[in-house]
């Protein structure tokens, strides 16, 4: 595969990875939610660039814009629990989430 | 009309918050159970002669015009519907006394509805991306069945789950992209030819290994399989039942399964891998869910073991070890999620899941007690319930590959299993009945006999084992032998 | 060229500003712009229509979602987050970076790829004909998540 496909690979990786540092290494519920977000957009990188590198642009485009539509329902649950976190436990610390062990 | 499977449930679950306005718990639960009855009776019935040829690809007619709506079934294809039926035809009875004082039964049914809807996607796709977007939509539905009690457990529970999801989604869809950038296209078939075209088995083996850290995260297997021990004591038991019962072997197992046979083709690589992830998977969690006091989380624990069976099963690759490991995920499906369902029973009339403050409870509680001991043997590979069977087949097809490490390691822990769920059903069952449970009354009508349907199906899998192999299983085995040729 | 690589490191930047940044509006404001910087990206890429809805869904939408969140959850107090974290962020980074960069370049030209075939028919076409039942999916857990978010926001009835 040629070499501009390797580069927006390596951008949408170095999200994807950003992202999933988040999400094991943060300790406010929102900033785990950010990591979500990073990687979402890692991700959408990754399927559009593929599409471009085989000239497929439009079917990438549709697979994007569905990614995206699961994306948003999956953050507005994701802020739901939220929310309902910060009621039971008033705090936004993750470290008050340790009541279960894995 | 297989689309049906999508689409009847799709739409009653849109319908459901209109029509809970005007009944708000009838109605949901007549149309919730009516959906699951009807798919049952289906896909038991009229959908098994459509496959009698061979596999079948249907697609939605609309007006005339034929759409892009293409679903392709086959043997392994029909029989995860049914199971799925099955599963939730009666978790949808339990839930019709259990889920009485979480309110808002309407809307747990369209979740539920949905999350088969998603479940049944899966099972009906030929494009992998389509894979991942129907596991998506069983998932985020599960996000919310799990959390839907509002209590503080049950949201971290859930919050863990869907983070550890987005990773799984993440190395999923990369490994989709990585595919579609070889081959230029997404469908199964497509994208199978293309690879054996390619011979690429470096890049082949970093997507395999992607799709198995995000179907391994959805299957729970160890080592990805953190977020199960919290999310499914949490939720409430028929949602415990749904997911341990079906959705990591849907969204886990299935997928993996499916690409794997016909997208990448099972290499003797690749079959070591799944072979000892699994008995990593059967040895581990068996030793997790030995010291277990929560009954719930020892059930939990079993499941990761027993999908480990599962994958150990399919992992061996030849017909009897494909055979023994789709037998296992039906039988744990049923006997799991009648586990769960007893569970629950417990747990609503004690309020407790703590083994150690049971005790007795076969007295107060004869019908849960009867069917949570079927359930346990099942599981256990007590002869002559189910689960034996599947066992046995598994352990002949290791022994006949020369795997005979494996084999010993699966007859060993199938001993562990059967120990730590005696101990389970003394501590809650028998033995002396606690002062505390001296006023406990069985569970209600709709819990019961959900729990008997499936104890009786336990039961019935291990006296017609072999009538349940020739009609359901081997087509299985051989639709994923064959590969669907679309 | 160089500016779609302008562009992206940019969204990494801007990515990077939101995890680490102590308040969570400007952490906000850093993930709305990553978002704009990506749709730039993918209208560069000649992706329209995915450029828009990245801009306006997931830099509008969802930046919405988000303040909504941090409103509703403010009164909860600061989150310390923990400094070995913080500052291992930045090793990580770099190292993940390199790695990153060491295996793009490992895997250059040894990623065999089939010949792509032209593409026919307008994006309209191809969301629609070709990928309907992606429209179902979408649908599908578009439902998940409205139901999803009415039964965690419910108001808990008098019967329970």
């Amino acid at each position: 595969m040629n070499s501009t496909w390797l580069l927006y690979m390596f951008f949408s990786l170095a999200l994807i990875g950003t992202g999933i540092y988040a999400l094991l290494a943060m300790k406010n519920l929102i900033k785990l939610f950010i990591g979500i977000e990073i990687v979402g957009k890692g991700v959408s990188l990754a399927l559009l660039a593929t599409g471009y590198a085989k000239a497929n642009i439009l079917l990438a485009q549709s697979l994007v814009v569905t990614f995206i539509v699961v994306e948003v329902c999956l953050v507005a649950t994701a802020l739901a629990l939220i929310i309902n976190v910060t009621r039971h436990t008033k705090s936004l610390d993750v470290r008050s989430l340790t009541k279960l062990r894995g | 009309m297989i689309f049906l499977y999508i689409g009847l449930p799709l739409i009653v679950a849109a319908l459901l918050p209109l029509i809970g306005r005007a009944s708000k718990k009838l109605l949901p639960d007549v149309l919730g159970n009516g959906v699951f009855l009807f798919l049952l009776v289906y896909g038991l019935t009229g959908a098994k002669s459509l496959i009698s040829a061979g596999p079948v690809v249907q697609s939605l007619d609309w007006f005339g015009e034929t759409t892009a709506l293409k679903v392709a079934v086959d043997g392994f294809s029909l029989f995860m519907l049914a199971v799925i039926a099955l599963v939730s035809l009666c978790v949808g009875l339990y839930s019709i006394d259990y889920m009485n004082h979480y309110g808002s039964k309407a809307n747990y049914y369209a979740l539920l509805l949905l999350m088969v809807a998603g479940m049944n996607g899966l099972v009906l796709v030929t494009d992998l991306f389509q894979v991942y977007l129907f596991l998506e939509v069983a998932a985020v539905a599960s996000y919310a069945l799990v959390a839907f009690g509002l209590e503080h457990d049950e949201l971290e529970a859930a919050f863990k789950y869907l983070m550890l999801s987005v990773i799984a989604s993440a190395a999923i869809l990369v490994s989709i992209a990585v595919l579609f950038g070889m081959t230029g296209s997404l469908g199964f078939a497509a994208v199978a030819e293309g690879l054996r075209a390619l011979n690429a088995p470096g890049v082949v083996a970093i997507c395999a290994a992607l799709f198995l850290l995000g179907f391994g995260l959805k299957a729970a297997l160890i080592p990805f399989h953190a977020w199960l021990p919290d999310a499914h004591p949490s939720a409430p038991a028929p949602i415990s039942a749904m997911l341990s019962g079906l959705l990591i072997k849907v969204s886990g197992v299935y997928a993996m399964t499916r690409i794997f046979f016909h997208v990448f083709g099972l290499t003797p690589a690749l079959s070591q891998v799944l072979m000892w992830l699994g008995a990593v998977s059967i040895v581990l969690a068996a030793l997790l869910a030995v010291g277990q006091k929560d009954m719930k989380r020892m059930l939990a624990y079993s499941s990761i073991s027993q999908v480990g069976y599962v994958v150990l099963g399919i992992g061996i690759g030849t017909p009897l070890g494909i055979a023994g490991g789709l037998f296992h995920l039906l039988n744990h499906a049923v006997a799991k999620s009648l586990l769960f369902l007893t569970s629950g029973s417990v747990q609503q009339a004690t309020g407790t899941r703590n083994l150690e403050e049971m005790g007795g409870l076969a007295k107060r509680m004869p019908v849960t007690a009867a069917t949570s001991l079927i359930g346990s043997l099942s599981i256990s590979g007590v002869p002559p319930l189910g689960g034996f069977w599947s066992k046995l087949l598994i352990i002949i097809a290791l022994v006949q590959s020369r795997e005979g490490l494996l084999a010993v390691i699966a007859v060993l822990a199938s001993v562990m299993t059967l120990w730590y769920y005696l101990i389970m059903q003394r501590q809650a069952f028998f033995g002396k009945l606690n002062e505390r449970w001296a006023a406990v009354k069985e569970a209600p009508f709709w819990m019961a006999a959900a729990t008997v349907i499936l104890a009786l199906i336990c039961l019935g899998l291990g006296i017609v084992f072999s009538t349940v192999i020739t009609t359901w299983i081997q087509p299985a085995a051989d639709g994923l032998a064959k590969g669907m040729g679309i | 060229m160089i500016l779609q690589i302008g562009l992206l490191i940019g969204l990494v930047l801007s990515s990077v500003l939101a995890i680490l940044a102590k308040d969570l509006i400007k952490a906000a404001i850093a993930l709305a712009a990553g978002s704009l910087l990506l749709g730039i990206v993918f209208f560069r890429m000649g992706a329209p229509y995915a450029g828009v809805f990245e801009i306006s869904v997931v830099a509008g939408l969802i930046t919405v979602l988000f303040i909504l969140t941090i409103a509703l959850t403010k009164a909860e107090g600061e989150v310390a987050e923990s400094k070995a974290a913080l500052w291992a962020f930045p090793v990580f980074f770099v190292l993940f970076i390199a790695i990153d960069a060491l295996v793009m370049k490992g895997l250059m030209n040894k990623i065999p790829a089939l010949p792509a075939t032209a593409e026919t028919g307008v994006f309209g076409d191809v969301l629609w004909k070709q990928r309907t039942f992606d429209l179902v999916g979408q649908l599908a857990v578009i439902l998940s998540g409205v139901f999803a978010v009415l039964a965690l926001f419910r108001k808990r009835d008098k019967d329970e």
